[in-house]
């Protein structure tokens, strides 16, 4: 068989393998994703889209300015899911730290404080390709927070607007 | 090209390699979609298809050169791959585009190679893969050549 007939029949074999695998693997592991993911930041928040997805775009706030409103009733608490470096660089105004990379860590202290598990919680992060915010809000859901919603543009949109920041601890 | 023992070493090399990186694609799909997005190379319909199937390629790809089937495709294979990465990163380089999410749930301290740092090793281990592709003679432990 000529060499290039040859390589291509068994390029394909590889790549046929490798793509039955794939597509099995991923429809079997928990950690599979969806075969279409959101990718559009027009849409929202952009992720893989998990094929057990907990978090809905209904707990979303998808303008800056809702947030705001949210902001000024000032009854609501904003947390902030980024690491603590970016959060004494800035953040909303008022926000506290609860790092997701180290949630554990840090829920103690924030739940000693935040005791009321019917306070509306505003997680936020980086903004629509962050989903620190979102992770974030299943943990506190998961802890037994009942109003735990996402604001997907983050602190850079916030600030580009000229709301509230504070900077340091 | 005739040194049958060195070309094993690259072979296998090159294999561990694809192995090795493909392993923690195929453990967080959903990061490397993100990965994949991140280039801005690619339409969304793509992403996750790509971040599902082409760990997969890198592993078989990886496994068939370590256990020497089909040792001259693999490494073809190996090298296209290795070439897409290269003009990939080359793209991004050229427009400057760095792309940072701003999450560290993964990558805690925020850390990742820089562009050129990805672009010299592809180029490394592209050499690296010319070995077992031009190889003319018999090969050691191979189970079909």
């Amino acid at each position: 068989m000529p060499l290039l007939a040859r390589t291509l029949r068994e390029i394909s074999q590889i790549l046929v393998l490798a793509i039955l695998f794939a597509l099995g693997v991923n429809a079997m592991s928990p950690r599979g994703i969806a075969l279409m993911g959101q990718w559009d930041v027009s849409e929202g928040l952009v992720r893989a889209g998990a094929k057990n997805e907990v978090m809905t775009h209904d707990r979303e706030i998808t303008r800056v300015q809702d947030a705001y409103a949210l902001f000024q009733t000032g009854s609501v608490l904003f947390v902030d899911a980024r690491d603590e470096t970016l959060y004494s660089e800035g953040h909303i105004k008022g926000a506290e730290s609860l790092p997701v990379y180290d949630y554990d860590a840090h829920f103690e202290n924030f739940i000693a404080r935040h005791p009321r598990m019917d306070q509306t919680l505003i997680t936020y992060c980086s903004g629509r390709e962050c989903e620190d915010s979102h992770t974030l809000a299943t943990y506190l859901t998961d802890d037994g927070y009942t109003k735990v919603v996402i604001f997907i543009d983050g602190y850079p949109a916030w600030q580009k607007e000229g709301f509230p920041v504070e900077y340091g601890h | 090209m005739t040194n049958k023992k060195l070309e094993c070493l690259v072979r296998w090399t090159l294999g561990g390699v694809f192995v090795y990186a493909s392993i923690h694609k195929i453990l967080d799909p959903s990061e490397f979609a993100k990965i994949i997005y991140g280039y801005q190379l690619v339409p969304g319909y793509v992403i996750n298809l790509s971040a599902i199937i082409l760990p997969f390629v890198e592993l078989f790809t990886g496994l068939f050169l370590l256990l020497g089937i089909y040792p001259r495709s693999s490494a073809i294979l190996a090298n296209v791959m290795l070439g897409i990465f290269m003009v990939a990163i080359s793209i991004n380089l050229i427009r400057g585009h760095e792309f940072d999410c701003g999450c560290f749930s993964v990558n805690k301290n925020g850390h990742t190679a820089s562009n050129i740092e990805l672009l010299i090793r592809d180029a490394i281990w592209f050499v690296f893969g010319l070995l077992p592709i031009l190889f003319r003679t018999e090969r050691l432990f191979v189970i079909r050549s």
